[in-house]
């Protein structure tokens, strides 16, 4: 099968008051096309860290990531951004929607920058296919937390990209609407093919998951395949 | 108990330091700056002239006649109180100088002196001579002190001859510093010092001619002045006697001062409100950072007064920081500014701290800065426990409590109120303060439209994300357009109605009154001199048309039978001596409104013909009786006829004719306008001087230049007014931008994580500031253009069109504000990397 994302002795070392923090300390695995990966593991154990890394939003301190034969760790920021707006989407726990923006425009965004014709009609089947063709012109400030929720997803599943990353995408849910969203990440993976690699402290959302990764102290602890 | 608690609170914030705050107090501190320097430069003026008001009027009292010497009464009046007495004649005349290349001719304000002058002070002459040595002259001529700027215009040099009249002079210095030149008000030409007895030969001052006469006095120190003046006044006045001393020296300029002054306050006021907006954002900010702190506080018992206090009084602590730095700047600005007002102005200034412009601008500080501060700290009391929790105090309500409303209305009259006081001029303060008022309403107003507008225009505009994002973060509340409107509009506006008011004066000046004025005024023109005058303009085929009258100078003092002032107020034609004229027949140019006029060969009691649109103003009726003193007699006449007079062509105008043999037989000479081609003005300017030196000659290009040279320092100085407006909302600008900063941060991050890349989101920024700028330009140029046409319409009563190199400055300027401030702002929200921006919103 071939590997959509690839990292090698991946580190991550970020200055803070206390002088230089080790967060990662040599990653490497590799994310078949069409897998579901979760990465999981306590606070602090640099699961959300390893994610950023995997988008490009940070930049590794030493190893290799490639991601769809593309070496993120070459490119610069504007190139990993055009990179991002050609074949990745990002989900945050905090939703991150424009505030300025309406529920539709906040979708089309990356249609936008991708320069695509009918951006606005693509985000309104996209908003409808969360169920949210009826909040279209809302701002997210007048919407629940599981709407936005529903919006960022529309917003990083519209340009189809072919890796889906999500940031513990329930993290700032209740039960009944972290389910929802569950069902709807892994209907769009299923919609559009895509690979989809998730941070999650949930053990349902993981149990769907085809591997999951538990990371310690910035190192990989386990693996664990679906059908163990 | 709230208060010792409170304020327990506010010193443990306080701790944090003046982070956060520095627009707040620059802001502050620049308003009260600029309205203690104006204060303060007034003050020192002021000071100045009260200090020095004997030698700016040259003597303890002044006696000033028009046209004539003293009398014998008057001056035996003058011996009985003062020690000295120095007599100074005053007036306007050609200086001519003959050379074989040619005759050269300048306009001259004459000052002819007696031995005994200057009384007080001292004339400083640029050779280091005294005025004796140089009023000796040389060569059997008498010697004149002339003006540079005279001996430029006529390329004299020391012991080159020129000729005022018949006489000839010889130039033995140059003028360095006259000490009472301030007393005199605004001439019209350079200034000339002579003895009065050398012209005795000149033909100068036959009868008739247009002179005033000052009697300077150094009171014996047993008079008392107030009881002196009210003797003067109470046996001379009506003989057109005016007095002066030195507890006012230099009363045109000490009221030209006060007035500029007080109107400069006034457009510091602006500048103090737009400070005020920047005051008012950064103390919403600063109070919105603190909603966890004050959540927190509310959760462990806190009350919402205790809370209310504990924020008045940090703001209130650093309000007062903000106006003491203010206090010392504009302390400052005399010391920094004696130079330029030595230059501009003719007077001492008094350096030293001045209590009431300090205390002017503090109260006009204090009372900005709880308008401001009020509101967003009664917000506070909306913050709840349950903040903590969520983003409460963003869903609170925009209006505060109803005291707090009632609390801003009486703080709002108390401003207006203190500006009145200030100012003394009520009607003033409150056009100004309900213009500064209306125009932050009208911007207001014009913000929310503009965030209408960009919602709907980003809308429309779908195929460009660039231009799309910028209109929709301008139609939202966090990108602050109304903070922007309201703090670059105001000044800018100032700037456009300055600009558009000078730009359509100076081209009423330079376009239109040059087609209908004439092209010299021609005065002292002798009765004998007459015929031949006339007979050299009928003769020249460039001369269009010849305007003559004769021409006395009086003053009305008494409207039936009442001090004119009682009746008329302090309207300007019972301000000093008018030209006053009279004619047997109706003339040809003029309109008779109301009334008739009398017979050619009227001999009767005096008839009176007056200006209409004046007699409307005083309240003048046919019937009504006047009295006009001329040359020392009073004539009573009666008003039989109103007539329409237009001064706006700068053509000849009398407010007040008489019949014939009402004054026919006084001493007066004539006066003449001349309207030519302008190849022809050098020409006729040499025959008839030549012919007749007594004659002076008023270029009116050269008068209209004056005038508005004038008028361009109000405009410049109106303009200043304004730069400090526009100053103060740059800061608000720079504030806004600042406090924006971190949501931009927040959005950039955001759209790189979408794939947007740095130079778009850049381009995105760039386009918000300008299209806000650009916004905030034209409102404020719809607001400039609306005032311009209002004053021009109503009140110079000029023809209105837009000046469009101000009108663009000004949209480039609102721009070009916006841009700065925005991307100065724009490189930590483009360096950020999305991932720590993102998880630290987390």
């Amino acid at each position: 099968m071939t590997t959509v994302l690839s990292l090698k002795d991946v580190r991550l070392a970020l200055e803070s008051n206390a002088g230089l923090v080790e967060i990662l300390h040599g990653i490497s695995l590799e994310v078949p096309q069409g897998e579901t990966l979760g990465l999981i593991g306590p606070s602090g154990s640099g699961k959300s860290s390893l994610l950023m890394l995997m988008g490009g939003l940070e930049r590794t301190s030493a190893g290799q990531i490639t991601a769809l034969g593309q070496d993120l760790t070459a490119m610069n920021e504007d190139a990993l951004a055009r990179f991002r707006r050609e074949n990745m989407g990002v989900v945050f726990q905090s939703f991150h929607l424009i505030p300025t923006m309406t529920a539709l425009e906040n979708v089309a965004t990356p249609l936008e920058l991708a320069g695509h014709n009918n951006a606005f009609e693509r985000a309104r089947e996209e908003l409808e296919a969360v169920g949210l063709g009826h909040r279209a012109d809302h701002y997210p400030s007048q919407m629940s937390g599981g709407e936005q929720q529903r919006v960022a997803l529309a917003r990083a599943a519209a340009p189809r990209p072919k890796l889906l990353l999500a940031d513990e995408p329930t993290g700032n849910l209740d039960g009944a609407n972290g389910e929802a969203i569950m069902d709807l990440l892994f209907g769009l993976r299923d919609r559009h093919g895509a690979t989809l690699v998730l941070v999650t402290h949930s053990r349902a959302l993981a149990a769907r998951c085809d591997r999951v990764i538990r990371l310690r102290d910035g190192r990989i602890d386990t693996t664990q395949e679906a059908a163990e | 108990m709230s208060l010792r608690i409170a304020s327990r609170f506010a010193r443990r914030e306080l701790r944090g330091g003046l982070r956060g705050f520095r627009i707040f107090l620059a802001c502050l501190a620049l308003g009260v700056a600029a309205i203690a320097g104006i204060g303060s430069v007034r003050s020192s003026i002021e000071a100045g002239i009260a200090e020095q008001g004997a030698v700016l009027l040259g003597g303890d009292a002044q006696m000033q006649f028009t046209y004539r010497f003293a009398s014998e009464a008057e001056r035996a009046w003058m011996q009985a109180q003062a020690t000295s007495i120095s007599e100074v004649v005053d007036f306007r005349s050609m200086a001519v100088v003959e050379r074989d290349s040619g005759t050269e001719r300048g306009l001259t304000q004459i000052k002819a002196v007696d031995d005994l002058y200057p009384l007080i002070g001292e004339v400083r002459l640029d050779n280091g001579t005294d005025l004796k040595t140089a009023f000796a002259g040389q060569d059997g001529l008498p010697g004149a002190v002339i003006h540079p700027q005279l001996a430029a215009q006529l390329a004299l040099e020391l012991g080159d001859r020129f000729k005022l009249g018949l006489q000839e002079f010889v130039v033995t210095a140059l003028l360095a510093h006259e000490p009472d030149s301030a007393g005199g008000g605004f001439g019209l030409g350079p200034r000339t010092l002579v003895l009065t007895k050398d012209l005795a030969d000149s033909a100068l001052l036959a009868p008739g001619t247009l002179f005033d006469t000052q009697y300077r006095m150094l009171l014996a120190d047993t008079v008392d002045i107030d009881l002196a003046q009210a003797d003067a006044v109470a046996q001379f006045e009506d003989t057109g006697m005016r007095w002066s001393d030195s507890r006012n020296g230099a009363p045109n300029i000490a009221a030209f001062v006060e007035r500029l002054g007080a109107f400069l306050i006034l457009v510091g006021l602006a500048g103090l409100a737009v400070g005020g907006v920047g005051v008012s954002a950064a103390i919403r900010a600063y109070l919105a950072s603190k909603t966890q702190v004050i959540a927190t506080l509310r959760s462990l018992g806190a009350s919402r007064a205790t809370i209310f206090l504990t924020y008045f009084i940090q703001i209130g602590i650093l309000s007062i920081l903000g106006i003491a730095i203010g206090l010392v700047l504009g302390t400052l600005a005399p010391i920094v500014l004696s130079p330029v007002i030595s230059a501009v102005l003719p007077l001492p200034t008094v350096i030293a701290v001045h209590p009431e412009a300090l205390l002017e601008a503090t109260v006009y500080g204090a009372l900005t800065a709880l308008i401001f501060t009020l509101w967003p700290l009664a917000r506070t009391e909306d913050v709840r426990a349950a903040s903590l929790f969520r983003d409460a105090m963003n869903a609170a309500p925009g209006i505060p409590a109803l005291r707090y409303l009632l609390a801003t209305g009486i703080l709002l009259a108390a401003l207006v109120a203190a500006a009145s006081w200030f100012s003394g001029n009520v009607t003033l303060t409150l056009w100004t303060t309900g213009g500064i008022a209306g125009a932050l309403l009208l911007l207001a107003l014009a913000s929310v439209a503009i965030r209408w507008v960009s919602r709907r225009a980003s809308r429309r505009s779908r195929r460009r994300p660039a231009l799309r994002w910028a209109l929709a973060a301008i139609s939202s509340p966090r990108e602050g357009a109304a903070s922007v409107v309201l703090s670059l509009g105001l000044g800018l506006s100032v700037l456009a109605a300055v600009g558009q008011i000078d730009g359509n004066l100076r081209g009423a000046i330079s376009r239109d009154l040059p087609s209908v004025a004439p092209s010299y005024f021609f005065v002292d023109i002798q009765r004998d001199q007459m015929p031949a005058f006339l007979e050299r303009m009928d003769s020249d085929p460039a001369v269009s048309k010849v305007e003559s009258a004769p021409m006395l100078r009086g003053i009305i003092t008494r409207i039936n039978d009442t001090p004119a002032t009682e009746f008329a107020g302090d309207h300007w034609v019972i301000q000093g001596d008018r030209g006053v004229s009279y004619a047997a027949e109706l003339p040809e140019t003029t309109e008779l409104l109301a009334g008739e006029w009398w017979d050619a060969d009227y001999a009767g009691t005096p008839q009176i013909s007056f200006a209409a649109e004046e007699a409307e103003e005083i309240g003048l009726q046919l019937g009504d009786t006047m009295t006009v003193n001329i040359l020392g007699r009073d004539i009573t006449g009666t008003v039989t006829s109103f007539r329409n007079v237009d001064f706006s062509t700068a053509g000849m105008g009398f407010v007040l004719v008489m019949n014939e043999a009402a004054l026919a037989g006084a001493p007066h000479s004539f006066i003449a306008t001349v309207y030519a081609e302008k190849e022809a003005e050098t020409a006729i300017l040499r025959d008839i001087t030549s012919a007749n030196p007594n004659i002076t000659a008023i270029s009116v290009r050269d008068a209209i230049d004056n005038v508005s040279n004038i008028l361009g320092s109000i405009a410049a100085a109106t303009s200043y007014g304004a730069a400090a407006t526009l100053l103060t909302g740059f800061l608000v600008l720079i504030g806004a931008a600042a406090a924006g900063q971190q949501n931009r941060t927040y959005e950039a991050a955001i759209l790189k994580t979408l794939g947007a890349t740095r130079r778009r989101i850049l381009a995105s920024f760039a386009l918000r500031s300008a299209l806000l700028g650009t916004a905030a330009g034209l409102v404020a140029l719809t607001a400039g253009i609306l005032g311009g046409w209002a004053v021009s319409f109503y009140i110079l009563e000029t023809e209105f069109e837009i000046i469009w190199n101000n009108a663009l400055a000004i949209v480039a300027g609102g721009v070009l504000a916006t841009l700065l401030a925005g991307l100065a702002f724009a490189a930590a929200p483009l360096s950020t990397k999305p991932a720590r921006t993102l998880r630290s919103a987390d």
